[in-house]
């Protein structure tokens, strides 16, 4: 690892391996298993593509809904938790845009908590030209919800990561996200 | 040319509370509604705390939607508004694909912002929210102007083991609740009054705490 990511994190390389993608996907449900959540809600993309394509398949004991917007999605989570679920938010980083409002609602004035997670679109190494706004806006829109988040780098990341970001949540009764990049996402 | 509403809001939602229970579980819109609501629910005024109001607007059936997967042997109902329904009218396409058995939807269309002095809202306009649902993949929608019909639609979705939604043509009315009939409590009351509500009687921990006092003895930190 050399340099700095976009971030300020160490850059790291891409895997482009195939087999990596079902690599994360098992660190994923994995996961999903080791935190007890037992509903994913999401809006496919391609970072997590792998993730996407077994959730629609049917993943057993994780119900999963698939959306149209993440306005959206906030709101199942906090429904899903207010009903004793943990559930998991999956998407990529321009949706914390999208459902920017919703989040703020249901945190500053309620105190809901729910985990998003969110793909690292736009590091360093993004050639999309797209794909940069998603990564110049994620932190300073989570850092003015006042939502903690951490970054998960590799498969083995993953493992843990759900439940920390739950105990995290459900203690502080507020969102906390998870910044999936590096080698735990599939370019 | 549509009919015109032979109830108001509170016909309706007296209308809707004779058939429903305390064992159901209710996700509601604010504004009007919210007094509306707490005054005539199950249980009336010192009942259950078994409705939970979002300051939310076009998160209320999202949030139903997720109480309702999280609990799909309780009856969840979404009391929307059309204000509310007009800024996330994709989650009708969520619905279609999950249809939540559980689940009914009941949507209070005054065709206006009423509490924000009556400015039209689009519904005023042609915008049919049952043929938007029915189009976007959603079985069981009707539209009702009268009490008696939005009773019987409602008595129907709520035990029928299907998915249901209702838009309920209401007329414009604020009822003039005195401010000791009005819910005292904010937002983050609310969730913990409704958290307790489920915790109760879903005998299950929704808000897990775990100090470190929970610990047992050998597992906390020692003074050196």
């Amino acid at each position: 690892m050399t340099g700095t990511g976009v971030s300020g994190l160490p850059a790291m390389e891409r895997v482009t391996d195939e087999g990596h993608g079902a690599l994360i996907a098992d660190r994923f449900f994995e996961s999903l298993r080791v935190a007890s959540v037992e509903l994913v809600a999401g809006l496919p993309e391609s970072l997590m593509r792998t993730v996407f394509r077994r959730l629609l398949d049917g993943v057993p004991g994780i119900p999963y809904v698939p959306v149209s917007n993440e306005a959206e999605l906030p709101g199942i989570a906090a429904g899903a938790y207010l009903g004793g679920v943990r559930s998991l938010v999956l998407m990529e980083n321009s949706g914390i845009r999208q459902c920017c409002e919703a989040v703020a609602r249901l945190s500053f004035s309620h105190q809901i908590p729910f985990v998003l997670g969110m793909t690292y679109r736009g590091e360093l190494g993004e050639t999309n030209w797209w794909g940069h706004s998603h990564a110049q806006t994620m932190i300073p829109v989570l850092q003015a919800l006042r939502i903690p988040f951490t970054h998960v780098r590799t498969p083995d990341d993953m493992v843990g990561a759900v439940d920390l970001a739950w105990k995290h949540a459900d203690s502080s009764q507020w969102p906390v996200a998870l910044i999936y990049g590096g080698q735990a996402v599939e370019h | 040319m549509s009919p015109t509403p032979d109830m108001d809001r509170i016909d309706a939602i007296t209308s809707i509370a004779s058939v429903v229970s305390e064992d159901d579980l209710f996700i509601s819109s604010l504004g009007a509604l919210r007094a509306d609501w707490w005054n005539h629910r199950p249980g009336g005024p010192n009942g259950p705390d078994l409705c939970f109001w979002p300051v939310a607007l076009g998160s209320v059936t999202p949030m139903a939607l997720g109480l309702a997967l999280a609990l799909p042997h309780r009856s969840v109902y979404a009391l929307e508004t059309d204000g509310s329904v007009l800024m996330n009218t994709g989650v009708f396409c969520t619905l279609a694909r999950q249809k939540p058995k559980n689940l009914t939807i009941i949507i209070f269309d005054n065709e206006m912002y009423e509490s924000i002095g009556g400015i039209p809202s689009l519904t005023a306009f042609g915008c049919d929210l049952s043929k938007m649902a029915s189009g976007a993949g959603c079985e069981n929608c009707e539209t009702v102007w009268d009490a008696p019909s939005l009773k019987d639609c409602v008595d129907r979705f709520g035990h029928d083991d299907a998915f249901g939604l209702v838009t309920a043509k209401v007329s414009s009315a604020v009822y003039p609740w005195p401010n000791e009939k009005r819910k005292p409590t904010d937002g983050v009351e609310d969730k913990y009054r409704f958290m307790r509500h489920v915790e109760a009687s879903e005998g299950r921990v929704v808000h897990r705490v775990e100090t470190i006092e929970h610990r047992a003895p050998a597992q906390r930190p020692s003074a050196v």
